[in-house]
């Protein structure tokens, strides 16, 4: 959290009494005027409602960009293989579509972030796969 | 009448149609998979089977499961709710041979609905309009490039078989037919094990609006109304009003009289719904047939808001040989209904389906305002299944009135754990046009950056929030791997 983050949430809280209502219902007020905010912990990050939107605020500092070419090659969510489009050693060019995979009725591309070889493909097609395991290796950029 | 009804189904539309049985005092039956053990609907029944693993091919849609189960709890009727077997005519006759009343329509009139072909030649044998369209017999893909060419570009690729909007493609240039031919192809023949296509003339700026009908085992018929549904996103709806703000009294006294003698022209008994595409307005305005869902509808609520009636009382009514419940004469609209769809999906990231547990889940309640929903506090949403968590019904005197409920009972729903529409939904109700009831069924895409802002920075108020979560203020807690959690647990004797 940037020194910015912090200045400014002590001074809204300054302004704003926030009243723990139990059960992760909080009392806002703020010259004379009340709202309802909800909050819970779940999956390292709080979640705030609040008028209708919903605010996410990780506990740890988001990971560096250069974890995002990995990424894209990992199911974004618990996701279901349904097939595999290429082969170790097969060469592939940025957007080519890798691993074809389906959860909640949606098909879901995982799809090749630039020119490269695959190394090895570390999925099969069938299988239940977790969030940001990777599913295959492609070679060094 | 029946005395023990199976539901068939899961989440929301099994814990409906369980209210309404134990209401009129039938006993029921409910059947989950591995990952539903815990799920509301299986709470609700009087007894409940487990019918096998997670995956609906091992469970909901296990034809030899669910009818053993019907057997071993002594159940006479089995409800079907929407998706899964929903439409299978084959699960309804094999119903009939084991001695089981199906509720829904019969075996050979949803064989005449089920095939989109079909059931463009029944509609234009009983004289209502279609879309200019084709099936190609030969389904190569040489034979289905021939066919869009000859209705016109842009064409709309569909899976002859199923809905909800499953392998169902736009195509604006011939060059772009082969890839979203294959890909249709694979999706249909996932979702429905045919992958037979259909392509039709995309119209444009269209308006879908669809028309509840009812039919009882004595021939009669009657509709139940409109209900617009153009708020879509590929082709799955997100929103639904009734009445449609593009539909005059002359245009719904044609269209229903379309719906019912489509009905009638099919057999058909039961509840099941009449898809138009309305091009233009006022009592000129164009229809064309699109399909019949032969089944309860998600998005019945709000007929059942503006008629006041029980659709699901009524199709088991039907289904136990008894007449329509009430005449044509005797249906009238009331007010102005609104449904939203809340589902797990976050809109920002392509609206990718979201699974976890629901760490924090408050439903509204006011004046007005009806939540169906197969979900608790607590509960975890599971990857096996679509990511409809609830449908949140306003009725108001008009549309405005309506509108403004759903607001505002959007504005107390704080679900939190996962990501859900419920920004989305509440920036729609806001937006101008839908304000003024300027739609068609590509809203969703042309307004998409108002309706999902690229800045979701926090607020200073949340991070205040937040950070007295943090120092262990009474926020609740929950972590994915711990679905026994029970949030009432970690409540007591805290201080702050």
């Amino acid at each position: 959290m940037s020194d910015r983050t912090g200045d400014l949430s002590r001074a809204e809280s300054r302004e704003t009494t926030i009243t723990p209502l139990g059960a992760g219902r909080f009392l806002l007020s703020r010259d004379g005027r009340q709202r309802v905010a909800y909050a819970a912990q779940a999956g390292g990050a709080t979640w705030v409602f609040l008028d209708g939107e919903v605010t996410v605020i990780a506990l740890a500092p988001a990971r560096a960009i250069a974890a995002d070419e990995h990424a894209s090659l990992a199911a974004p969510m618990p996701a279901t293989v349904v097939a595999i489009a290429v082969q170790p050693g097969q060469k592939v060019a940025a957007g080519d579509v890798l691993i074809r995979l389906e959860a909640m009725k949606m098909e879901l591309p995982v799809r090749s972030p630039r020119d490269a070889t695959v190394v090895a493909v570390k999925c099969r097609e069938g299988e239940l796969v977790q969030p940001g395991v990777p599913l295959l290796e492609l070679d060094e950029a | 009448m029946f005395t023990r009804i199976l539901v068939a189904n899961r989440g929301e539309i099994a814990v409906r149609i369980l209210r309404t049985c134990r209401v009129m005092g039938i006993e029921t039956v409910a059947v989950y998979s591995d990952a539903d053990a815990r799920a509301l609907h299986v709470t609700l029944a009087d007894q409940a089977v487990r019918i096998g693993g997670a995956a609906p091919a091992e469970s909901y849609l296990s034809q030899t499961a669910i009818l053993e189960a019907a057997r071993a709890t002594g159940a006479q009727a089995v409800h079907p709710g929407y998706g899964f077997l929903s439409e299978n005519d084959a699960f309804a006759a094999a119903c009939a041979t084991a001695g089981l009343t199906f509720i829904g329509p019969s075996p050979d009139a949803m064989a005449k609905l089920g095939s989109k072909t079909a059931a463009r030649r029944l509609a234009e044998a009983a004289g209502v309009p279609v879309v200019p369209g084709a099936v190609p017999d030969d389904q190569s893909d040489a034979a289905l490039i021939a066919a869009a060419t000859q209705v016109g570009f842009p064409v709309l690729l569909k899976p002859s078989e199923g809905g909800g909007g499953i392998g169902m493609k736009a195509v604006h240039a011939a060059a772009d037919l082969p890839g979203a031919i294959a890909q249709a192809r694979r999706e249909a023949d996932a979702a429905f094990g045919d992958g037979t296509l259909y392509v039709e003339r995309l119209v444009t700026k269209p308006r879908h609006v669809e028309f509840q009908v009812l039919g009882d085992r004595h021939g009669t018929v009657v509709h139940l109304f409109e209900r617009e549904c153009s708020i879509q996103r590929r082709h799955q709806k997100v929103l639904e009003e009734t009445p449609s703000t593009a539909v005059t009294p002359a245009l719904r006294a044609r269209m229903g009289a379309a719906a019912v003698a489509l009905a009638k022209a099919a057999g058909y008994s039961n509840a099941g719904t009449v898809e138009f595409l309305v091009e233009g307005t006022g009592d000129r305005a164009s229809f064309y047939f699109l399909e019949m869902n032969a089944r309860l509808q998600v998005e019945h609520p709000i007929t059942e808001a503006v008629t006041g009636v029980d659709l699901v009382r009524a199709q088991i009514e039907v289904a136990a040989g008894r007449p329509v419940p009430w005449t044509q004469e005797q249906l009238t609209q009331r007010g102005h209904a609104i449904e939203v769809r809340v589902c797990a999906e976050d809109p920002r990231q392509g609206f990718l389906p979201q699974a976890g547990v629901l760490a924090l889940y408050r439903e509204p309640a006011m004046p007005g305002v009806r939540v169906d929903s197969g979900v608790y506090e607590g509960g975890e949403v599971s990857v096996h299944y679509d990511s409809l968590l609830a449908k949140l019904v306003a009725w108001g005197e008009t549309r405005e009135a309506a509108r403004l409920r759903a607001r505002e009972a959007l504005a107390h729903y704080p679900i939190l754990g996962i990501r859900t529409n419920v920004p989305l939904l509440m920036r729609l109700l806001t937006h101008d046009r839908f304000v003024a009831g300027d739609l068609d069924t590509h809203f969703l895409d042309t307004e998409a950056a108002s309706l999902i802002p690229a800045d979701d920075s926090p607020t200073a108020d949340a991070r205040a929030v937040a950070a007295i979560v943090r120092r262990g203020g009474s926020g609740v807690t929950a972590t994915a791997a711990d679905t026994s959690w029970d949030p009432w647990a970690s409540l007591g004797g805290r201080r702050v």
